[in-house]
């Protein structure tokens, strides 16, 4: 049943930016070398099964560990294990498996057990080829299975909410991931995902603006009756946890805490296709499909890579060379800035967006009219039409001034706290009870309220040096949250969304 | 563009040799920054709205301009002199204590500089002029630490300031509009010993007259030299709230509780409160209630805090129009919520905040 679009309060709309990614695919084939990091996704880092000089498999596990909350890595080519090396990979210290790779073996191995018709499988075979396959370590909590890849167990799972909002401003096209057949792939995933937690509730969450394909799901899904299909406009931070949990099951978030921790499991389209081929393809996760999105790129579209491959590999031959560019994971809004391209791609990677710096000076800037500008207010051009396409720089278009109060940080933030008057307590070093009544804890760090702001104030930086100065005075998050809250999982890791 | 980019450039570097000359840093920077925008990028979010103080101010100087124009129209050319004067003597204390602070001059003086000029009097002297804004600006604004500290509105505290100091001045001598042909765009001012009058208010409060609504809503009726054009100002104000520059609230809840108490006032007492369309229509009302109660700096910040200034600007507007000595209320009560703007806020935000622990227990 499609309901009406729900939707929570706050939050901003993007509308539809430059060179978002094409409806195409391609294979980026196998490369030179893979850099496999032994910690990807949900979990904590695996112990290695590998060493120097050993001959791999593409879709062989190279690194397990089943003590720990934490799913198996695997090789993604076929190749000679060529050094194992520590190194930083995103401010972590985590052992690296570099493999040089048979570039004529295209190949892989399947994951022991799976069947097409997945329907003959036991409960207990399903998530054992889950758990092999790699794909429990999907998305921020992982898929819960008996053998630890999550903080909590199957029947721990009250609600699982699989999302295609796009609420981003570059999004991986939700037409590429479920064109033809794989509908009804992403069907059987969920069916899959039903039948190892049958107790739990199932919502599908899809972008309201995509009504054809809403109503081809639909078509599918009301033959189910455990399964929601519900509509939510784009609107961001629509896609995270926090946002999806009030939206979807009116219930309220631990914030700092993760969905898991009240029984919900979140996954995002992408997840579900790999639970599929997993299983009734024997796939292991050894392939992503990213989308390369954004003005600073020749090209906009989507390649399917191999876990390893360096980025720079995928990117730097895709680049607009004319322009010096900012390369973003993941999302604009919150993602890392990648400097160096020689790091590997992992099981986390969806979206690489490439903007050009906007460190140049532009005449009387503060005067264009704007055709494609995207802003809060309607002071531009592109309020009256909207169907130009937004550019995207990084310039931070105006100087950083004293906040006059306009309260648009405010009306944006989708927890309703106000930006303004935290940022104003922090940088007047007002550190104490009254930030935590005013729950500066709550903020979801989406970035928007600095977004918005005509004052160019970096609101989001002084909110998280409030948080992290309050937690130094002893203030801690889960003062706010423990008490209000019967929190499951495992203790130790609660509140740890990334392992 | 060029010719801009060299001439700047010379005076970056003479102002880097001569040690007077670099104390005028803030004021080369600011023109610098003017003409071509900022260099800086983004950390976290790499993207962010293209909107800055600059644009945001401009669209209210935009917002005024019809009302500027009828004001001309009506006062003759004499009121771009009181405005410049505004700008100049108003930029000197700006440009001064932007100097003595080492701080980089803001832009939000560029609003102040032109709102200041259209509640004066039409003939107000123009050392008038100079003393109210530079009063204005220094204790309505810079005392407190500038832009985004004030407490107060810097227009309004000069105002203020000039009818408390100079009273004959500032409310007495009314001139008459021009009101036919190109009018005031061909005149310095109307001749100084044409027949003056008293403004709508006072004659209802004398005479009990009501000035014909059209004559009201074109601007052919007396007072300060921009609140008189009020379609322009209306106007304004509404694209203003169109662009989200202003926040619909304030002078929404201040036009309606105006509306709604005169009406009640009018029911009982109608020879001290004049009929509601008259009261929106007469005194300084549309342009305090659009431009200056709006002012987001001096405002509470909060929504309900919003409703609750808009309701009480209107109660105490009424109030005083209907029962003080005063004839107009509209720049008093916008600075008395002023100051309990923050009062306003913190009470806000005690009941929001209580709420959420009371339902968080449950
Ligand atoms: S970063 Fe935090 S404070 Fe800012 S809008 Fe997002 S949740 Fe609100
Ligand atoms: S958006 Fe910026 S200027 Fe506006 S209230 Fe928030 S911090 Fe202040």
């Amino acid at each position: 049943m499609i309901k009406r679009s729900k939707t929570f309060k706050g939050g901003y709309i993007f509308q539809r930016y430059l060179s978002n990614p094409l409806d195409t695919l391609l294979e980026q084939g196998i490369p030179e070398k893979v850099i496999i990091p032994l910690a990807q996704g949900f979990g904590s880092e695996v112990k290695l099964l590998v060493k120097k000089g050993d001959k791999v498999s593409a879709g062989q596990i190279i690194g397990r560990d089943d003590e720990n909350v934490s799913s198996p890595v695997h090789s993604s080519v076929f190749g000679t294990v060529e050094e194992i090396k520590r190194m930083n990979y995103f401010k972590r210290e985590l052992e690296m498996v570099v493999i040089r790779a048979d570039k004529t073996q295209k190949d892989y191995l399947r994951v022991e057990g799976f069947n097409p018709d997945w329907a003959k499988l036991r409960q207990e075979e399903l998530e054992k080829i889950l758990y092999l396959s790699g794909v429990t370590a999907l998305d921020r909590e992982g898929i819960p299975t008996r053998f630890k890849s999550s903080v909590i167990p199957p029947s721990g799972v009250e609600n699982i909410i699989v999302h295609g909002v796009g609420s981003e401003p570059y999004n991986i096209s939700l037409e590429l991931l479920l064109n033809g057949k794989k509908i009804l792939n992403l069907i059987d995933g969920l069916r899959i995902l039903n039948t190892i937690m049958p107790g739990a509730n199932m919502y599908l969450a899809l972008n309201s603006r995509k009504q054809k394909l809403l109503e081809e799901i639909n078509k599918i899904a009301v033959k189910y009756k455990w399964l929601k299909v519900v509509p939510l406009e784009p609107k961001y931070p629509q896609g995270y946890d926090e946002m999806l949990i009030p939206t979807l099951l009116n219930q309220r978030f631990p914030y700092g805490y993760s969905a898991a921790n009240i029984g919900v499991v979140v996954l995002n389209i992408q997840a579900v296709l790999s639970v599929y081929e997993a299983v009734c393809e024997g796939k292991p996760l050894i392939e992503r499909i990213i989308a390369l999105c954004g003005p600073g790129l020749k090209e906009p579209l989507h390649v399917k890579a191999r876990i390893g491959t360096p980025l720079g590999e995928i990117i730097t031959p895709r680049l607009n060379e004319k322009l010096k560019s900012r390369i973003v994971l993941n999302s604009l809004m919150t993602g890392v800035k990648l400097n160096d391209l020689t790091l590997p791609i992992s099981r986390t990677f969806s979206h690489l967006i490439a903007i050009p710096e906007g460190d140049k000076r532009e005449f009387l800037a503060f005067m264009r009219p704007g055709l494609r500008q995207q802003s809060y207010s309607h002071t531009f051009a592109s309020s009256l039409l909207p169907f130009f396409n937004k550019t995207a720089d990084t310039n931070l278009h105006g100087e950083e001034r004293p906040c006059i109060s306009c309260s648009y940080c405010e009306e944006v933030c989708p927890v309703g706290i106000i930006p303004h008057l935290l940022s104003k307590y922090i940088k007047r070093n007002m550190i104490d009870e009254t930030l935590m009544n005013y729950n500066i804890f709550n903020c979801i760090e989406c970035g928007l309220c600095t977004f918005v702001c005509p004052s160019k104030i970096p609101l989001l930086q002084h909110l998280k040096e409030g948080k992290d100065k309050l937690t130094m005075q002893g203030c801690d998050h889960a003062q706010c949250i423990l008490p209000y809250f019967d929190m499951k999982g495992i203790e130790e890791y609660r509140g740890v969304t990334k392992l | 563009m060029q010719l801009v980019k060299n001439i700047l450039d010379s005076l970056h570097n003479a102002s880097q040799k001569n040690k007077l000359l670099g104390m005028f840093k803030p004021v080369l920077n600011a023109i610098d920054g003017f003409f071509f925008g900022t260099p800086h990028v983004t950390s976290i979010p790499h993207i962010v709205d293209p909107l800055d103080i600059k644009r945001f101010m401009s669209f209210v100087i935009i917002a005024l301009i019809p009302a500027v124009l009828g004001a001309i129209y009506a006062w003759g050319l004499r009121v771009i002199a009181v405005i410049i004067v505004s700008y100049l003597f108003g930029g000197l204390i700006e440009v001064a204590f932007a100097i003595a602070r080492k701080k980089e001059v803001h832009e939000g003086f560029l609003v102040t500089g032109l709102i200041f000029p259209l509640i004066l009097p039409p003939n107000v002297p123009l050392w008038v002029v100079a003393i109210g804004v530079m009063f204005g600006v220094l204790f309505g604004k810079e005392v407190f630490g500038g832009t985004g500290r004030n407490i107060f509105n810097p227009a309004i505290a000069g105002r203020i300031f000039l009818t408390i100091a100079f009273p004959q001045i500032m409310s007495v001598k009314w001139p008459l509009p021009f009101t036919s042909g190109l009018g005031g765009f061909v005149h310095y001012q109307n001749s100084v010993d044409a027949v003056t009058s008293a403004t709508p208010l006072a004659l209802f409060k004398t005479q009990m007259l009501l000035t014909p609504y059209t004559q009201l809503f074109f601007g052919q009726g007396t007072g300060c030299i921009g609140e008189t054009f009020r379609i322009g100002l209306i106007l304004g104000g509404l694209f203003l709230i169109l662009l989200k520059i202003v926040d619909w609230r304030i002078p929404f809840a201040y036009l309606f509780s105006v509306a709604a108490f005169s009406f009640l006032g009018n029911q009982f007492l109608h020879t001290h409160f004049a009929p509601p369309l008259f009261q929106l229509l007469s005194g300084g009302l549309l342009l305090g209630a659009f431009f200056m109660a709006t002012d987001p700096v001096t405002s509470p910040f909060t929504k309900q805090g919003r409703w609750i200034a808009g309701v009480s600007l209107g109660v105490l507007t009424v109030l005083i129009r209907g029962l003080s000595g005063y004839v107009e209320g509209v720049m008093f009560s916008i600075l008395l919520l002023n100051v309990f703007g923050p009062l306003i806020d913190l009470l806000v935000l005690k009941v929001r905040y209580r709420k959420k622990i009371v339902t968080a227990q449950k």
